[in-house]
C-alpha cells in the first residue's frame, strides 16, 4: 500500500481488510477483537496486528438471523453475519470481552460459529471501583497466560512497558488530531475524522501513528477540502458508527461535528496508560476507570446531580474545550447500553444549559431523511 | 410587506400569503407528483391575494417536500414553522400536537420559540393514515367517522400498536356485533393515546393546541379531551398553521435584514415545476 495520510485513511476506510490482508500475506498474524476493552498492548507484545471486528451498514444480513433474535444490536448482528460469510478469514484468533451484555453473548456465539484457533474471553467488571481493578488485573494475567500458551512466547514486564509507550504515542497523536477541530472552522470534518479512526482500528499501531502524523501536517497545510465555518458546532455521543453516512447527513446541514464521544472515536483512544511498576495495574486502571463508556457503572454518590457529574462531567469538559453549542445523542435501535443512558444524560445537559437532542437510527446508510429533518429542526432551535 | 409560505405535506399542500394578516390561502392534495403541483398552488394563492409574484418579499417552503420548491427563498422545517404559526394564532400556547397524514409531532414552546420536539414519522399508527385505513375497511368516508364515534355508548378496546393489526381487530369486532360507533370511538382513543404517549416525552403543558388535518375530526378532539382532562385549542383551519408560520418567519427574515441596513437575499425564484436534475 503506497497511499499516505488522508488518502491512506480513506482507502482503508473503504476497504477495511486492505492493509491487514497485505500484512497477513507477508506472514504477519492478525488478532481480531471487539470493542475498546481488550488489552491491545498485550496483543501487540505478542507480535499480532490488532484488528477491531466491526459491522457494516452496507451489507444486507443474510445468515446471522439463523443464530440471533430480532432485538439485538444491529452492528453485532452484522459482525456475526460478516464472519459467517467468511469476510474475516485472515484472523488467527479472537479476543472477546464482557463489555455490554449483547457483546458478551455475541462473543461466545461468534467463536461457536467461527472456531478460531485462539479465543479468549476477557471478563471486564461493570463497576469501576477498587475491588474491580484487582479483578480485571487477574483477568489480564489470564489473557497473558493463554496468549503465551498459544504462541509459545513469553512477554516480560519491559516488553509490555515498551508496548504501552507505543500505544500511548498513538493516543497522544489522536488527541492532537482532535485538537485541530477546536478552531472555527475545524481543520477537518467529523466525517473525515471518523474515516481516520476506523482506519486506525485496521492497521498496526506504529503505522497508525505515522499515518496520523502525516494527516496532521496535511490538514494544516491543505487549501482545498477544508470545512467551512457554520453556525452549529456539534458533539456526537453514543453508539459506534462504522460508516460516515450519519455524520455526513448531520454535516450536510448548518453545522460541523467538531468532537465526539463514541466507541469508534475518542472512547477507543483517549486515555493513556500510566506506566506502573507492575504494568497490569496501570492497564487495569486505564481500561476500567479512565476509559469512559456507559457500560461501566460509576459508583453513585450522594445525589443525582453528583452522580450525573461522575458519569457525564467529562463530556461537558469536551463541550467546553471544543466550543460546542449542541449535542447529538445518537444510538442504534435496540442498543440498551446507550438507550438507557439517554434520559439521565439529556437531563444533565438540560440542567447545565447545553442543548441536546436524541436521534435513534437503524444503523443504515439509507432512509436518513426523517433524521435529517430532526437535526435541521434542532439547529433552527439552537442557532 | 407581503410574505408567502408553502407547506408541502405528505398528503396535502397548503399555501398562504400574509400581509398584516392572512390575505389568501389555498389547500390542495399533494399527490405523487408534488413537485409539479407546488408552483400551481402558489400561483393560485397569489391570484387570490391579487399580488404579483415579484411583490412577495419572501417565500418560505416547509414540509417534507420543501427541498423541491424552485421558487422558495429558503427552507425551514415544519417544526419551526408550526410553532411560529400556532404562536401567532394562540400566543399562550405551550404545547402543540400536530397530527398529519403520515406523521405526528409534539412541539414545546417557551418564549415563542421551540424548546423541544418529538416526532413519529416511522409508523402509521398514530397518524391520519390509521383513520384512512379503517374508514376504508368500514366502507365509510373519512369525514364521517368522527361524528359517528362521538355517538358511542361505550368505547371498544382497539390495539394501537399497528394499523394493520387494528384493521384486523375492527373486522373481528364487527363480526361480534359491536356497534360501529363504539368501534370508531375505540379507534379514535387508540390514536389519541398513541400520540399522547409520544407527546408526554416533552411534557404536555397548557395551553395545548391541536393542529393538522386530524384536528378537524370531532372524534379525535373528544378523544384528546378525554385523555387531557380539558379541551385542546383548535385553530379555525388546522391545516394552515405550518404555512402561516413559514410566511411569518419569512417576514421576520426580511425585517432582520432591513434592520441591519441590508437587502434580503432572495433565491432564484423560478415559478415553475421542480425538475429532478438541475
Amino acid at each position: 500500500m503506497t497511499a499516505k495520510g488522508l488518502a491512506k485513511a480513506k482507502e482503508i476506510y473503504a476497504k477495511r481488510d486492505l492493509r491487514v490482508r497485505e500484512l497477513n500475506a507477508q506472514g504477519k498474524k492478525i488478532m481480531g477483537y471487539v470493542c475498546a476493552y481488550p488489552t491491545l498492548e498485550m496483543v501487540t507484545a505478542m507480535d499480532y496486528v490488532p484488528f477491531k471486528i466491526l459491522g457494516s451498514m452496507d451489507e444486507p444480513i443474510t445468515k446471522a438471523d439463523t443464530q440471533v433474535p430480532t432485538i439485538i444490536c444491529p452492528m453485532l448482528r452484522s459482525m456475526l453475519d460478516l464472519g459467517m460469510k467468511g469476510k474475516v478469514d485472515f484472523i488467527e484468533g479472537f479476543i472477546g470481552a464482557h463489555t455490554c451484555d449483547c457483546t458478551e453473548k455475541f462473543c461466545h456465539l461468534y467463536q461457536y460459529n467461527m472456531e478460531f484457533p485462539y479465543y479468549h474471553f476477557l471478563d471486564v467488571p461493570h463497576i469501576a471501583h477498587e475491588a474491580s481493578f484487582g479483578f480485571l488485573k487477574s483477568g489480564m494475567q489470564l489473557l497473558q497466560k493463554t496468549l503465551e500458551k498459544h504462541t509459545g512466547k513469553k512477554i516480560d514486564t519491559d516488553r509490555l512497558k515498551e508496548e504501552i509507550k507505543k500505544h500511548n504515542a498513538l493516543r497522544a497523536l489522536v488527541r492532537e488530531l482532535y485538537g485541530l477541530r477546536k478552531q472555527d472552522p475545524p481543520l477537518l470534518s467529523g466525517s473525515e475524522n471518523l474515516q481516520i479512526m476506523l482506519a486506525l482500528m485496521a492497521m498496526p499501531i506504529e503505522e497508525g501513528s505515522e499515518m496520523v502524523r502525516d494527516i496532521i501536517a496535511e490538514v494544516k497545510e491543505r487549501k482545498v477540502g477544508r470545512p467551512v465555518k457554520k453556525a452549529g458546532r456539534l458533539l456526537l455521543w453514543g453508539s459506534p458508527l462504522t460508516e460516515t453516512s450519519i455524520v455526513e447527513m448531520i454535516e450536510s446541514l448548518n453545522d460541523n461535528v467538531v468532537m465526539d464521544d463514541i466507541c469508534t472515536g475518542t472512547r477507543h483512544f483517549w486515555p493513556d496508560v500510566e506506566i506502573t511498576p507492575d504494568p497490569l495495574d496501570g492497564l487495569a486502571k486505564r481500561y476500567l476507570n479512565d476509559l469512559k463508556c456507559p457500560r461501566t457503572f460509576r459508583e453513585t454518590t450522594a445525589s443525582f446531580e453528583e452522580d450525573q457529574e461522575a458519569r457525564f462531567g467529562y463530556i461537558r469538559d469536551y463541550a467546553k474545550d471544543w466550543n460546542v453549542n449542541g449535542i447529538i445523542l445518537q444510538s442504534m435501535k435496540y442498543c440498551d447500553t446507550h438507550g438507557y443512558e439517554v434520559p439521565a444524560i439529556k437531563a444533565y445537559f438540560d440542567r447545565i444549559g447545553i442543548p441536546a437532542m436524541y436521534l435513534e437510527h437503524e444503523y443504515t446508510m439509507v432512509a436518513l431523511a426523517p433524521l435529517k429533518t430532526r437535526v435541521e429542526a434542532f439547529l433552527e432551535m439552537i442557532v | 410587506m407581503f410574505c408567502a409560505g408553502i407547506d408541502i405535506g405528505s398528503t396535502m399542500t397548503k399555501a398562504v400569503v400574509m400581509g398584516d394578516e392572512l390575505v389568501a390561502q389555498v389547500i390542495g392534495p399533494t399527490g405523487a407528483e408534488h413537485r409539479h403541483l407546488a408552483n400551481k398552488v402558489m400561483e393560485e394563492a397569489l391570484k387570490r391575494a391579487g399580488i404579483p409574484f415579484d411583490d412577495v418579499a419572501c417565500i418560505i417552503a416547509t414540509g417534507y417536500g420543501r427541498i423541491n420548491v424552485p421558487f422558495a427563498d429558503k427552507q425551514i422545517t415544519e417544526i419551526t414553522c408550526h410553532a411560529r404559526g400556532v404562536a401567532y394564532l394562540f400566543p399562550t400556547v405551550k404545547t402543540i400536537i400536530d397530527i398529519g397524514g403520515q406523521d405526528a409531532k409534539g412541539i414545546k414552546i417557551a418564549g415563542g420559540r421551540v424548546v423541544n420536539f418529538v416526532m413519529n414519522d416511522k409508523c402509521a399508527a398514530g397518524t391520519g393514515r390509521f383513520l384512512e385505513v379503517i374508514a376504508e375497511a368500514l366502507g365509510l368516508k373519512l369525514n364521517e367517522i368522527g361524528e359517528l364515534s362521538v355517538r358511542a355508548a361505550s368505547k371498544a378496546k382497539i390495539s394501537n400498536t399497528c394499523t394493520i393489526f387494528a384493521e384486523q381487530e375492527v373486522v373481528s369486532r364487527i363480526a361480534e356485533g359491536i356497534p360501529i360507533e363504539d368501534i370508531l370511538a375505540g379507534l379514535h382513543e387508540a390514536i389519541a393515546s398513541r400520540v399522547f404517549r409520544m407527546a408526554e416525552k416533552i411534557k404536555i403543558e397548557r395551553d395545548m393546541v391541536l393542529t393538522g388535518g386530524v384536528a378537524k375530526n370531532i372524534g379525535m378532539v373528544k378523544a384528546f379531551e378525554d385523555l387531557l382532562g380539558y379541551p385542546p385549542l383548535i385553530p379555525e383551519e388546522p391545516l394552515l398553521t405550518g404555512a402561516i408560520g413559514a410566511a411569518l418567519l419569512g417576514c421576520e427574515l426580511v425585517k432582520k435584514a432591513r434592520d441591519k441596513g441590508e437587502a434580503f437575499e432572495r433565491g432564484e425564484r423560478r415559478l415553475e415545476a421542480a425538475k429532478f436534475f438541475q
